[in-house]
């Protein structure tokens, strides 16, 4: 698993392992940058001789891992119930093509962060967006108003996702792409007139989560594009943000529901594992109420039960559950198929291409349609 | 002038590496101020310990180094003591291997370590990197045996030595700077190599540096961890800076016993 | 006595061709088949079609071209640079060896080590190059936000790590001319820029071949650098042929495809290099240095 779980789990797996003699577990802590963690799971199960039972996985790799054989359905171990106590939101993505293969550990989706020292409300629409960030620029408050992840690989995908069923637009429509039309030129324009109107800085086009962390943290920018985790380290002691941070879902159109990408990371059991119902106790134990009660109280992961979402003693703990909670309920899949490697890939390299200016909005989203077409076409895969 | 431009370009990025490894992971933004040691506590502290993948690449540098100089060697000796026009060949297709791109052979390479359960096993790494190897170590070799005049074998042959034993007293000792300086280059290569071992092996605890450093975590998911980037750079380059500093003379003059001309 | 030589040779040719050979037969194979997540991991003939796919693929030749622009710009800086570097380090001046030693440095660091260590150098606003032209009152630049500027921030670390390497070579080659020819040519009253250019440089031809072929052929399957530098963005301005192939089968699972564009990657090459025979042997280029 990435590295930061591996950490956030330790003390809750020694206590497992203390609880009992049967059962061994060891945690293998993996690179940060979840590409990376992909390219190791992905090696080692290539080479045949993995060491691992159970794999800690990024909601869009499912679909792959279980069509290449690697995974093991769940259904048989867990029954038909093993979803009933998820918060509405956290069940999607763990099932496809009739079989369950994964169960979330913690749910993970994209969030408007901005600062209520600087506004009374927060933006509702991308033109609101806009106007704060330029009057708040104009007045020297900050010198950026919005800072996203820009650099062409996955986490690009996530900002595109939310903001497309924000403005109405799908990237794909029973299987077939939508990406040239007018939501998506729409989306497309916007992200690159926020560069050309200085509100997001130009280097936006190479960074990532942590570099608009760097940048927000600092006071340099009003609004941020970030996953939950970050709410735990604007508000530590001696952050200079610290309660002067708010959450929200991501602007959209008016009138149109807010939406929020979804990036949970949950269990699957490999089937070439040799220790499949230890593996299994291992995942419910994990899994449970209690430990993500744990992760959250300790770590500010979101859990993804229903029942430690409405705990109330967590809740005094954790005001902010309820507006996750919320967040969660808006949150929208990437799209499930074997080939969302490539299709993100399109995606991804296309609009970092709008972004800086290497290609106009409309030619690019033509291109980016007729790319994923052809991909879809070629692999003989449905989208 | 040239002296400092050369010291300034060669050494800048390195004392710029080796600064920011020892400053806290705030100052590198401006916020905050200081020196630590920190990111070197935590890469030795880590599990495995940053010392486990510096042992791991010693070890397949010097399996892959002894390996390589096992095949180079005959071959080398057999090419300059063979007739012109086939050693002339044959050397064109070991130059030919030489401009061929190593990493068109990863995919291939993953296979072949799926079959044959080669995959995790730092020994086996020695078969890739040693073939990787093999024609620059051949080349700079038999240019070095063809210096050696051939009355000197000859009076070794009347002598009644066979050819392990000519090799052994007479051959090698008269060629051991440039084995010397292949040896570093193989070694030097196998230290560096990142796209075959990120195929190869999986298991954090055999991973050798180029991939343990790609791979490397920092102490907090907040932050890009470039303290600790900085100062795996400074671990993994300061072996490498040593032997330089050992060897610099060999290197050099073994290139030029070599005299590597096609 | 003959096959005895020969019994020598055998097993370094073996392994050679094993490495080489074998796998570009694999790769035939292979790139006649499907093999992705679509099929279960399992090959599916199906004729020409993944080399119609290359053919059509825009991505591909785009590649190629990007890797061949920084394959040809990285060696030519590293050729030039090595030169100068190998003729000030072959002078008499104070500290040598240490100067030597120094040199070097670069080029025994792994390469993923010091390309984060780059990705750091080019950050924009914080890293160093950006402190220092904020210090002097000018706009950061995004090295690694602007497809015309990441790819030359690339062809930087490239030469930067092996110049050195291609220094040593021509250092090597260097040591092999004697010390007469200069006096003789300084007795006929020939400057210096005449001495490089007439012995110096005619004699280290066969050096600079060799450090041309070696460089040539790692630069054109660059793969590490980009993979940890830049990732083949900004806009795929910086993707290589060896990344794309790689992301074909680590990422995509798309195994019948890598080998299809590893293969026509070869292709490539093979022709670049029939190309630059050609163009050795023709006339009015060879000249007198051969």
């Amino acid at each position: 698993m990435p590295a930061s779980f591996a950490d956030a789990t330790a003390p809750l797996v020694e206590r497992f392992n203390k609880s009992q003699s049967r059962i061994q577990l060891s945690v293998s802590r993996g690179p940060l940058d979840t590409d990376a963690v992909s390219d190791l799971a992905i090696s080692s199960l290539l080479l045949g001789s993995s060491p691992y039972d159970l794999l800690l996985m990024d909601v869009t790799w499912t679909p792959k891992y279980a069509a290449a054989g690697w995974l093991e359905p769940l259904e048989q171990w867990l029954g038909s119930g093993a979803l009933d106590d998820l918060a509405p939101g956290a069940e999607l993505g763990n099932a496809f093509d009739g079989h369950l293969w994964r169960l979330p550990l913690v749910a993970d989706m994209g969030l408007l962060y901005w600062r209520t020292d600087l506004m009374p409300e927060p933006p509702q629409t991308p033109e609101e967006l806009v106007a704060i960030s330029q009057q708040l620029q104009r007045a020297g408050k900050v010198r950026w108003g919005y800072v996203w992840q820009g650099r062409q690989y996955e986490g690009l995908s996530c900002v595109v996702v939310e903001l497309l069923q924000g403005a109405g637009g799908r990237w794909l429509d029973q299987g077939q792409p939508q990406l040239n039309s007018a939501a998506a030129r729409n989306v497309s324009r916007w992200l690159r007139d926020l560069v050309i109107l200085g509100i997001t800085p130009p280097s936006v086009a190479n960074m990532t989560e942590a570099d608009a962390l760097q940048t927000f943290e600092t006071g340099d920018a009003a609004f941020m594009r970030n996953w939950p985790y970050a709410w735990a380290e604007l508000n530590r002691p001696g952050s200079k943000l610290a309660g002067k941070v708010g959450i929200t879902t991501m602007v959209g159109a008016v009138g149109v529901p807010h939406a929020a990408t979804q990036g949970s990371w949950g269990f699957s059991l490999l089937s070439g594992s040799g220790h499949q119902s230890a593996a299994i106790e291992v995942l419910r134990f994990l899994t449970s109420a209690e430990t993500q009660t744990e992760l959250n109280r300790r770590w500010g992961y979101t859990p993804t039960r229903l029942s430690v979402f409405t705990d109330p003693a967590l809740i005094a703990e954790n005001p902010v559950l309820p507006e996750l909670q919320r967040a969660l309920a808006a949150s929208v899949l990437r799209p499930l198929t074997p080939i969302y490697a490539q299709l993100s890939d399109l995606l991804s390299r296309e609009f970092n291409a709008v972004i800086t200016g290497e290609i106009k909005a409309d030619p690019g989203m033509e291109q980016l349609q007729s790319n994923s077409e052809r991909l879809i076409l070629s692999s003989g895969a449905r989208g | 002038m040239g002296r400092t431009v050369l010291l300034l370009w060669s050494l800048g990025p390195m004392l710029w590496q080796l600064y920011s490894s020892l400053r806290p992971t705030q100052a590198l933004t401006g916020v905050g101020s200081g020196w630590t040691l920190d990111h070197y506590r935590q890469l030795l502290s880590a599990e495995p310990p940053f010392g486990h993948y510096l042992v791991n690449t010693a070890l397949v540098g010097s399996s892959s180094t002894l390996l390589t100089l096992a095949l180079a060697i005959p071959c080398a000796y057999g090419l300059s003591r063979l007739g012109q026009r086939p050693a002339r060949q044959i050397s064109l297709v070991v130059a030919a291997a030489a401009a061929f791109p190593a990493v068109l052979l990863f995919l291939a390479l993953l296979e072949v370590a799926r079959d044959w359960q080669l995959a995790n096993n730092l020994l086996a790494l020695s078969l890739p990197y040693a073939g990787l190897c093999l024609p620059l170590a051949v080349l700079l070799l038999r240019a070095a045996f063809r210096e050696i005049p051939l009355e000197l074998e000859e009076a070794a042959l009347i002598d009644g030595l066979n050819l392990w034993q000519r090799l052994r007293w007479v051959l090698l000792p008269l060629i051991a700077p440039a084995l010397a300086s292949t040896a570093l280059l193989v070694f030097i290569f196998c230290w560096n190599e990142y796209p075959i071992a990120l195929t190869w092996l999986s298991r954090q605890e055999l991973l050798t540096l180029a991939p343990a450093i790609a791979r490397i975590a920092g102490s907090s998911v907040y932050t890009i961890p470039y303290g600790a980037f900085a100062a795996a750079t400074v671990l993994g380059g300061a072996p490498m800076i040593l032997l330089l500093l050992l060897f610099q003379r060999q290197i050099i003059s073994g290139l030029t016993q070599g005299a590597i001309k096609g | 006595m003959r096959w005895r030589l020969w019994l020598l040779i055998a097993p370094a040719l073996a392994l050679l061709l094993a490495l080489f050979i074998a796998p570009l037969l694999h790769y035939l194979w292979l790139s006649g088949h499907a093999q992705s997540v679509v099929t279960g991991l399992e090959p599916r003939p199906v004729g020409a079609q993944q080399w119609l796919r290359l053919l059509n693929d825009g991505r591909f030749w785009q590649d190629a071209g990007q890797t061949l622009r920084f394959a040809v710009c990285s060696v030519g800086l590293e050729l030039i640079l090595g030169l100068a570097m190998a003729l000030l380090l072959h002078q008499p001046i104070r500290g040598r060896a240490a100067i030597r030693t120094i040199t070097l440095l670069p080029w025994a660091l792994p390469t993923t080590v010091m390309a984060l260590g780059w990705r750091w150098i080019f950050n924009d606003p914080y890293g160093p190059i950006n402190q220092v032209l904020q210090a002097l009152g000018l706009q950061p630049v995004g090295f690694l936000a602007n497809p015309a500027l990441t790819w030359l921030a690339l062809v930087w670390a490239d030469t930067w790590k092996t110049t050195p390497f291609v220094a040593l070579l021509l250092l090597a080659g260097l040591q092999t001319i004697p010390e007469d020819l200069y006096d003789a040519a300084r007795l006929e009253g020939a400057t210096r820029w005449q001495c490089l250019w007439r012995i110096t440089l005619p004699l280290l031809v066969p050096y600079l071949l060799i450090a041309l072929l070696f460089r040539l052929a790692q630069a054109l399957g660059v793969f590490d650098l980009i993979q940890v530098l830049s990732g083949g963005g900004p806009a795929g301005s910086t993707e290589s042929l060896a990344l794309y192939a790689y992301l074909n089968a680590m990422r995509f699972l798309d195994f019948g495809y890598s080998a299809t564009i590893t293969l026509g990657s070869f292709v490539l090459l093979v022709l670049l290099g029939g190309i630059g025979a050609v163009l050795w042997r023709w006339r009015p280029l060879a000249g007198e240095w051969r």
